[in-house]
């Protein structure tokens, strides 16, 4: 049903995925807001390690569906099964999924009452439990990959917004998840700053990080996707390998988009 | 006290003084503030006719020698602490020297204070020797005092002037701290005991006229316990610029705020009252009690904080909260019912708020603490008092309005938050549950809910138990602002974002640790200002007490006092004294929080 | 979450104690239980402590005679407690009404004097605010009243005939007053009907001016209308006498209905109610496409309201003397209707008098005459209005300073004057930031009258507990204050919030 056979070059790599385990499913999920559907039968599966881009006009669904793989919204119909866990109601397989599943949002949501290594450092104390001096080590060890580690003591509100989108990705790291959930991560920056997170973001692909990106930057999705999603009016319009994606198009509503982004 | 305002999520913006506006000379300035047009001119003059005869009524009113401020000086003890044994008076201020030394420590360790111009002050003694030359022209004084008045204003107004010259200008601005400048004023205050003869007044009931009034400065008892007092309160100024460089900070002020909260308990169950604790009962009943919800609840709590211990911990902690809502259908003693539901509170909240070994000390350390100021509390209330005083309760007065206004905020500060989230809450009948109450409560005047439960309270109670008015009216203030707290609350919880609460869900926390580690502490930094507002309203309203015959100090002042029988009819007096003493603490709280906005950048949008 | 179609499709069962929105419902389900319980044992306790001490808490007080002196209004020995709580309660709605008004018009004094150019002005705009904020309203109130007292005169018969309009006392202050007469309420239907005229003048002339552009002023014609028949009114209301005999026929209608009518009637309205509020309900939460999606807030208002709907038809069922009392009382209603329309012919609607110094018994006092308020009256009302105005006079200053300064100089710019300004564009923004924490400070207003009780002016607090001192009915006495002081609140924030919605509306 889905194309998984992202065998394809990109960006100077080359990954054989297609033995690679299945780490998010989607079958026929739908959403509605009270009349409104925002979803329609999303299908799809993510290998491990993948990283997909996820297109599409505002508006089309793409939010809403990363949203629901995290459970911040609730599907109405169909099956989602992260990492072998599916979502239901089920209070552990919530609790499970979300320690799993890492999420940058578009407006970073760092927490302002807190300094930048406390927004790191503050779930993995008391939501898994670690003892403080160990997750303040973890915490500046990741505030030295996203590049701030002098920012530490400072609060959110002090720092740029590409700085605070590095926080924001440390963050989500801290809790050591197996998928990385991007909504839009670039969306809200000013243009120098985009390329700082974006740099962030390469380097977390590179290193195996299974990632799921709702994004406009198209020279992002050309380097280091595996593969493209585009998405419109709730339903996946067309999925394929990044290279074909623009090279060959199929659905006319994809030409029509790429040529208005390109 | 309930003006809800909408703030953002704005926590930091730093506070930018208005730009300095150029120097006016004093004729630019008069023509510029009161003479810019006929409109403006005419006025300046009419309201300056009407404000020189109010205050020359006021005046009249206050200086007429039928006045008896006596009354008001005689019975300030009556005032401040009602009929409180003067051989036991000692207890009393030793209670204003613990809170003074607070008072002076946590000045000192939060940075109290700031620097103020030393020009502006000039002005300020300046403007006062000019209203005090005004005073003096317009009271119907005698020729001789006349002169003294306008003696005392031009020297207040010299000195004003001194000052002023003596501040320097532009770069060279001379700057002295508030605090030095709230120092000398209290210290010339209280030098003024020992010197400027206010009078002798002494109430001595065993005599007729039972009131004595003599020339000369006044008591012993009086000057020398507040010249103490400033003492005091300057020692622990410095005692606390020594922790602050010493200590670490945070955990200083935690300690500070502890005892903010535990010394009015502390004061008033075990200084003000003496319990004359039953030693036999206490080792026999009241020790076993908590040794055993110590020892038991600390070792249950060890095992719920582990966290492998899962699921099963929530079930243990459910059936404890069961098992404490069944303790109330056999009669037992109070103190076991209410250390379970403690205990079944601790036992819920343990897996959320546990995290590392440390974490699990502290939080056991925490029930300790908790259980033990709680035995602690239920034993000496239940303990007779030595100190017996007329009319049963033990305080009065003022100290009864201080009282009540704290104990109504302290409880009714948690309950307004848990009335606030459940208000918010996305679940219904919590909601609705919440909603009504807060609207009943609020629709409703205090002093009908202080009426029904000063008369509804003892019919609620199992007979055989027994509840004071006074603490029946508290229950009454608790739930009153406890409505009102909880709408103050809700402005700071609407103002958070959605996405801080997507951002804790995502990074896994439960909804109770999204709560009190992210939601809270934003929502009530941004509802500061209104809190305050409302921490205001509860000390104005402590005044109905006196409706519903409870001895504070409107009660005394308008009942008590004109009652005597050398001070007949001296109503007029006395309330307004009242209304002086209410406003030099309202308007100093505001103050406060205007300058705590400033601080914080709240006020700034 | 619970929706319909997803639960066939899950693959793994999931346990009742992980599932979440179990875990929710039976939290709140608990919760609701410990509410109702620990209700239930205070109610019950009280119930026991009452019977124990003999204490009754039904409302057969409001028909027995009760020995209360009202200090003021419109009854001052009523008979019976029903009669001594109206007149308590009119007494503080008269209160509440006027001090909402003045307050208003001093607050907005006082902040428009707050922002004044003039320094004096605003000093004491500023002293003003800070003072009364800082002071309990009751220690005011208490203040006044002292002072009042020991300042103003006795009243004794030998004061002689007063001449003057305004004559105060330490019985009060007493001024002329127009007096309801017996035409007044012929005279109220022509004005009603002047009201109805006036609705399609208004529309006619809106019509006008939409059409033609010109400026036909719609609003003051429609004012214009109602005043003239006001006027016309005078002379001819006795054209509306007929309506007696329709009210007493009415009346009589009433009587001859049986119990049985009125509570079908209610029962077919709640339940047909919450039929079509639920029908309603669900359609419109349905897609287009059928989807009918309900969050736990939805299933909770329907459970709601049919539960609501099903306890209203038990209790018309159950309680039949609910249904009696529909019925006499409405029978009562329009009896006293037909009574008030039978007057004579030449009654006026209208009588205007001056205060005037009875002798009833030991102590002079001021007649029906006058419209005279008790120095307590006087103390509570100058201490609310003197109060609330500091607190409005803060929200007007906060309002006017919260439009945008751009707004002025835009104004400005497009060659307005001063008056027009304020008029035109600061106003209309300012007011939507003032009108809601003014309208909270009308119901703290109207709650705070109840302070009344501690100047001894009969306002419903002071009455009512009086009459539990009586009777020992105090849950009952409590009740009707909820009940009274509940349907204020729920006035009030309804006229604040429909004046709020069409302020928004102006805006757009």
């Amino acid at each position: 049903m889905t194309d998984t056979t992202a065998a394809e070059p990109t960006g100077g790599q080359t990954r054989d995925l297609s033995g690679a385990r299945d780490m998010i499913v989607c079958e026929d999920v739908s959403k509605w807001y009270g009349d409104f559907q925002a979803l329609d039968g999303v299908s799809a599966t993510i290998k491990e390690q993948e990283v997909v881009v996820v297109l599409g006009p505002s508006g089309s669904g793409k939010s809403t569906w990363i949203r629901c793989i995290n459970r911040l919204e609730i599907h109405q119909e169909g099956r989602i099964v992260v990492d072998d866990v599916e979502l239901t109601n089920d209070l552990r397989n919530i609790e499970k999924v979300r320690s799993e599943v890492g999420m940058v949002f578009q407006q970073f949501n760092l927490f302002p009452h807190l300094n930048i290594l406390d927004n790191v450092t503050l779930a993995p104390i008391w939501v898994r439990k670690k003892p403080r001096a160990e997750a303040e080590a973890q915490g500046m060890a990741l505030l030295e990959r996203v590049g701030i580690p002098e920012q530490a003591q400072k609060y959110p509100g002090q720092l740029s917004g590409g700085q605070q989108q590095r926080v924001a990705i440390a963050r989500a790291l801290a809790m050591e998840p197996r998928i990385m959930l991007f909504d839009e991560p670039t969306s809200a920056l000013d243009p120098e700053m985009i390329k700082e997170v974006l740099d962030v973001m390469k380097t977390l692909a590179l290193s195996g990080m299974t990632m799921m990106v709702v994004t406009h930057e198209m020279g992002f999705a050309k380097e280091v996707a595996d593969r493209l999603i585009f998405m419109e009016g709730g339903q996946i319009v067309e999925q394929n390998t990044t290279e074909l994606f623009f090279s060959n198009p199929t659905e006319e509503r994809t030409k029509l988009f790429l040529s208005q982004i390109l | 006290m309930s003006e809800l305002s909408s703030h953002t999520g704005n926590i930091t913006v730093p506070y930018t003084p208005p730009p300095e506006t150029p120097k006016l000379s004093p004729r630019e300035w008069v023509k510029e503030n009161l003479f810019s047009s006929p409109f403006n001119s005419a006025l300046t003059v009419v309201t300056t006719i009407i404000l020189l005869a109010v205050f020359r009524g006021f005046l009249s009113f206050i200086f007429n020698p039928v006045r008896q401020w006596d009354s008001t000086a005689t019975n300030m003890q009556l005032f401040m602490t009602r009929a409180y044994p003067d051989e036991q008076y000692i207890r009393v201020w030793f209670c204003v020297a613990v809170l003074l030394t607070l008072t002076g420590v946590s000045m000192a360790v939060w940075q109290a204070g700031s620097t103020v111009p030393v020009a502006g002050l000039g002005r300020k003694l300046l403007a006062t020797g000019a209203l005090l030359a005004l005073l003096a022209l317009l009271a119907p004084f005698s020729a001789s005092a006349t002169v003294q008045w306008l003696a005392a204003a031009l020297a207040v107004a010299a000195i004003g002037e001194a000052i002023r010259r003596f501040a320097g200008r532009g770069e060279s601005e001379r700057t002295v701290s508030s605090l030095t400048v709230l120092v000398v004023t209290l210290a010339g205050l209280v030098t003024s005991l020992w010197v400027v003869p206010y009078g002798h007044h002494s109430y001595i009931a065993k005599r007729v006229p039972r009131v004595l009034a003599e020339p000369g400065t006044v008591a012993l008892t009086t000057k020398l316990p507040w010249t103490i007092m400033l003492l005091i309160v300057v020692a622990a100024y410095f005692a606390g610029r020594l922790m602050r460089n010493r200590l670490p900070t945070n955990p200083t002020r935690a300690t500070l705020l502890m005892l903010w909260l535990l010394a009015p308990f502390f004061l008033t169950y075990l200084v003000l009252r003496d319990p004359d604790f039953d030693m036999g009962h206490v080792l026999s009943t009241d020790l076993p009690i908590f040794a055993a919800y110590a020892v038991g609840g600390a070792v249950l709590l060890s095992w719920l904080t582990r966290p492998s211990t899962g699921e099963t911990g929530r079930v243990v902690a459910v059936l404890i909260l069961v098992a404490g809502f069944c303790t109330f259908l056999t009669p037992m003693r109070q103190v076991v019912r209410l250390d379970m539901l403690l205990l079944a509170t601790f036992a819920l909240a343990a897996p959320t708020f546990a995290g590392g070994p440390r974490a699990r000390r502290r939080y056991i350390f925490g029930w300790l603490g908790v259980l033990g100021v709680m035995s602690w509390l239920i034993t000496s209330i239940n303990t007779p008092s030595t100190v017996t005083v007329p009319g049963g309760f033990f305080i009065g007065g003022f100290s009864i309005t201080l009282f009540i206004a704290f104990i109504a905020l302290v409880i009714s500060f948690p309950l307004g938050i848990a009335l606030a989230l459940a208000r918010t809450s996305s679940m219904p009948i919590f909601r609705q549950l919440a909603t009504g109450f807060i609207e009943v409560v609020r629709g409703i005047p205090l002093i009908t809910v202080l009426i029904f439960f000063s008369i509804m309270v003892p019919l609620f109670l199992p007979r055989g138990m027994h509840l004071g008015e006074v603490a029946a009216v508290a229950i009454g203030y608790v739930l009153f602002s406890s409505a009102y707290l909880a709408e103050n609350v809700r402005g700071g919880l609407q103002s958070i974002t959605r996405g801080q609460h997507e951002a804790a869900e995502a990074v896994g926390m439960t909804t109770a640790q999204k709560t009190v580690f992210i939601v809270l502490p934003q929502a009530l930094r941004v509802s500061i200002p209104p809190l305050v507002g409302h921490c205001i309203g509860v000390f104005k309203e402590t005044s109905l007490l006196a409706i519903i015959g409870v001895f504070d100090i409107l009660y005394i002042g308008r009942i008590v006092i004109p009652g005597q029988t050398e001070f007949m009819g001296s109503t007029r007096e006395n309330v307004l004294f009242v209304s002086v003493i209410y406003w030099i603490f309202a308007y100093q709280m505001s103050k406060a929080s205007q300058r705590l906005e400033r601080r914080t950048g709240l006020g700034e949008r | 979450m619970t929706d319909t179609t997803t639960q066939e499709r899950v693959s793994q069962r999931v346990p009742l104690w992980r599932d979440v929105v179990v875990l929710k419902w039976v939290t709140q389900i608990v919760l609701l239980f410990v509410v109702l319980s620990v209700m239930w044992f205070l109610a019950s306790q009280a119930g026991d402590n009452l019977r124990a001490r003999n204490i009754n808490t039904d409302f057969d007080f409001l028909e027995r005679p009760v020995d209360i002196q009202i200090s003021e209004g419109i009854d001052t020995h009523p008979d019976t407690g029903g009669r001594a709580l109206w007149a308590a309660m009119v007494n503080t709605l008269r209160l509440s009404i006027a001090g909402i008004f003045f307050a208003t018009v001093l607050g907005v004094i006082v902040g428009l004097a707050r922002l004044s150019d003039n320094w004096l002005v605003r000093r004491i705009a500023t002293s003003w605010v800070e003072v009364l904020r800082n002071v309990p309203l009751l220690v005011q109130m208490i203040f006044y009243y002292s002072a009042m007292t020991a300042a103003f005169p006795r009243l004794g018969l030998e004061t002689g005939p007063i001449n003057g309009w305004l004559h105060v006392s330490n019985k009060g202050i007493s001024m002329p007053r127009v007096h309801i007469a017996d035409g007044f309420y012929q005279w109220m239907v022509v004005v009603l009907v002047g009201v109805v005229a006036a609705y399609f003048v208004r529309r006619h002339r809106q019509r006008i001016q939409d059409v033609t552009g010109a400026n036909t002023s719609p609003i003051l014609w429609a004012v214009g209308t109602i005043g003239l028949f006001g006027l016309i009114g005078l002379f001819v209301h006795p054209v509306f006498s007929w309506l007696g005999s329709v009210f007493s026929a009415v009346a009589d209608l009433l009587d001859s209905l049986p119990v049985a009518v009125p509570q079908l009637l209610f029962s077919a309205i709640a339940v047909g109610g919450a039929t079509v509020w639920i029908r309603r309900f669900v359609s419109d939460h349905r897609s287009a496409r059928g989807h009918l999606s309900l969050t736990d807030d939805d299933w909770f208002r329907i459970a709601f309201v049919a539960v609501a709907s099903l306890v209203v038809v038990f209790l018309v069922v159950r309680w039949s003397g609910l249904s009696a009392w529909t019925l006499n009382s409405g029978r009562d209603l329009f009896e006293v209707l037909a009574d008030k329309f039978n007057v004579d012919g030449a009654a006026r609607p209208f009588d205007a008098m001056r205060p005037d110094i009875v002798q009833p018994g030991k102590f002079p006092n001021y007649g029906k005459n006058g419209l005279t308020m008790s120095v307590g009256f006087a103390s509570v009302f100058f201490a609310v209005v003197f109060y609330t105005s500091a607190f409005i006079g803060e929200n007007v200053r906060g309002g006017i300073l919260a439009v945008p300064k751009g707004q002025t100089e835009a104004a400005k710019a497009v060659g307005l004057r001063r008056g027009q300004i304020l008029r035109h564009v600061v106003l209309p923004q300012a007011l939507r930031v003032i009108l809601p924490p003014t309208g909270n400070q009308y119901l703290n207003l109207t709650k705070n009258t109840s302070l009344a009780v501690a100047v001894g002016m009969s306002d419903m607090v002071q009455v009512g507990t009086t009459v539990f001192n009586q009777t020992g009915r105090t849950l009952p006495v409590v009740a009707i204050w909820m009940l009274f002081y509940l349907s204020c609140s729920l006035t009030i924030s309804v006229v604040v919030n429909w004046f709020n919605v069409r302020m928004r509306l102006v805006e757009r």
